[in-house]
């Protein structure tokens, strides 16, 4: 099913194909970082990236890659991977970020490790799920208020560039010593 | 008679010396800081309540391939360790065999008034088991902790080790030093006790 779209605006992306080529471009950035830990949390959205990590091509030695039961164990558990030298990639979904703004606000941020975070996001064009948008409409106005920084990878920025940009937010983490987190929008909108 | 805490905190200072050590924060960071004084291997935990053992899991598993035959020490408080629970499933899904637990187990969340934990009604060891964990035990004399803290060095991990412990407490002074040094300062320990190109 394609996305109508107005007289004059291409229009060749059913929901499929977007999730599809997003997921893709999220996965060439995260592989341009070569994160030696990839730690996820559950999400039907990140199906295609999680895929590729756990039982795709994006499995090889020396990675390790493992589920997170909580978004801030996982804020602890890469806080620690960071203090050792490693370089652990944390993938979520944004009505997560709620859980944990107290770890992040505790360890990586006061202790200035950069810890690195691509988050998927939810409640927004293309949602199925009624109840979403309460949390993860806020999501910007969370990390603000947190003072953590973010950065947004959406429509406006051509798919063809998010891999590049994911890498550059890896860099940028790293030269400010903080937790930086890219939201990339794999449904639409 | 109980152990009390900072008899088990000079212990472990003593008995991991050279190992890398994650302090939960409150009354255990602080009277390891009165008992052993500032360390470079020591890791306080501020503020991350339940987060303790979270921490040092990330550390055990970035450091296992350089540092293989070094434990990465915890020193964990039951109320800390309930309010993160779940990070036993993932160590004991993970299993390091570079990771040390011990519980200080006093049943009460002793540096805010002693409200009452729930540990009493919890099998650490059993849980510990259930969820992965190469082994695990109970620690309730100076002797068994002595054998422990031997064991807990040697053995493949992740172990816990559930100390029992009365609910004494030194008198302390509040710890107020910025976080950004206590991490840089232990990221100084590790490459100074390692091949510099091994840490970040």
């Amino acid at each position: 099913m394609s996305i109508d779209a107005p007289a004059g605006v291409r229009a060749v992306d059913s929901q499929a194909d977007l999730l599809e080529r997003r997921s893709q471009a999220v996965i060439d950035g995260v592989e341009s970082i070569d994160p030696d830990f990839v730690l996820h949390l559950a999400s039907s959205t990140l199906k295609i990236v999680l895929d590729h990590f756990i039982a795709g091509a994006g499995v090889r030695v020396g990675r390790s890659v493992f589920a997170m039961p909580r978004e801030e164990e996982g804020v602890a558990i890469a806080s620690g991977l960071e203090l050792a030298g490693s370089r652990p990639v944390m993938i979520f979904q944004d009505n997560g970020i709620g859980n944990l703004l107290t770890a992040l606000l505790t360890l990586p941020q006061p202790y200035h490790l950069p810890l690195f975070g691509v988050v998927t996001r939810r409640g927004g064009l293309g949602e199925y799920n009624s109840m979403i948008h309460t949390v993860s409409e806020r999501t910007e106005a969370l990390l603000d208020a947190a003072g953590v920084r973010w950065f947004q990878l959406d429509a406006r920025t051509p798919v063809d560039r998010w891999a590049v940009e994911i890498k550059r937010a890896w860099d940028f983490s790293r030269a400010t010593h903080r937790p930086i987190f890219v939201l990339v929008n794999l449904m639409g909108g | 008679m109980a152990i009390e805490r900072a008899d088990v905190l000079r212990q472990l200072d003593a008995g991991f010396a050279d190992s890398p050590v994650v302090l939960s924060l409150g009354g255990t960071a602080r009277e390891m800081l009165a008992v052993a004084g500032r360390k470079g291997n020591h890791l306080i935990s501020l503020d991350a309540m339940g987060q303790t053992i979270s921490l040092a899991l990330g550390l055990a598993l970035g450091l296992q391939e350089t540092r293989p035959d070094e434990k990465v020490v915890v020193v964990e408080g039951d109320g800390s360790l309930i309010m993160g629970l779940s990070v036993m499933s993932t160590a004991g899904h993970l299993k390091p065999k570079n990771l040390a637990v011990f519980v200080l187990d006093n049943g009460v969340y002793l540096a805010t008034g002693g409200q009452p934990t729930a540990a009493a009604d919890i099998d650490m060891v059993a849980v510990a088991k259930a969820c992965g964990w190469r082994d695990a035990r109970d620690v309730r004399t100076s002797e068994e902790l002595a054998d422990a803290v031997s064991w807990a060095a040697s053995a493949p991990g992740p172990v816990l080790i559930r100390v029992y412990i009365g609910t004494k407490q030194l008198q302390t002074n509040y710890f107020l030093e910025d976080p950004a040094i206590l991490a840089e300062d232990f990221r100084r320990w590790l490459r100074s006790t390692r091949p510099a190109a091994s840490v970040g």
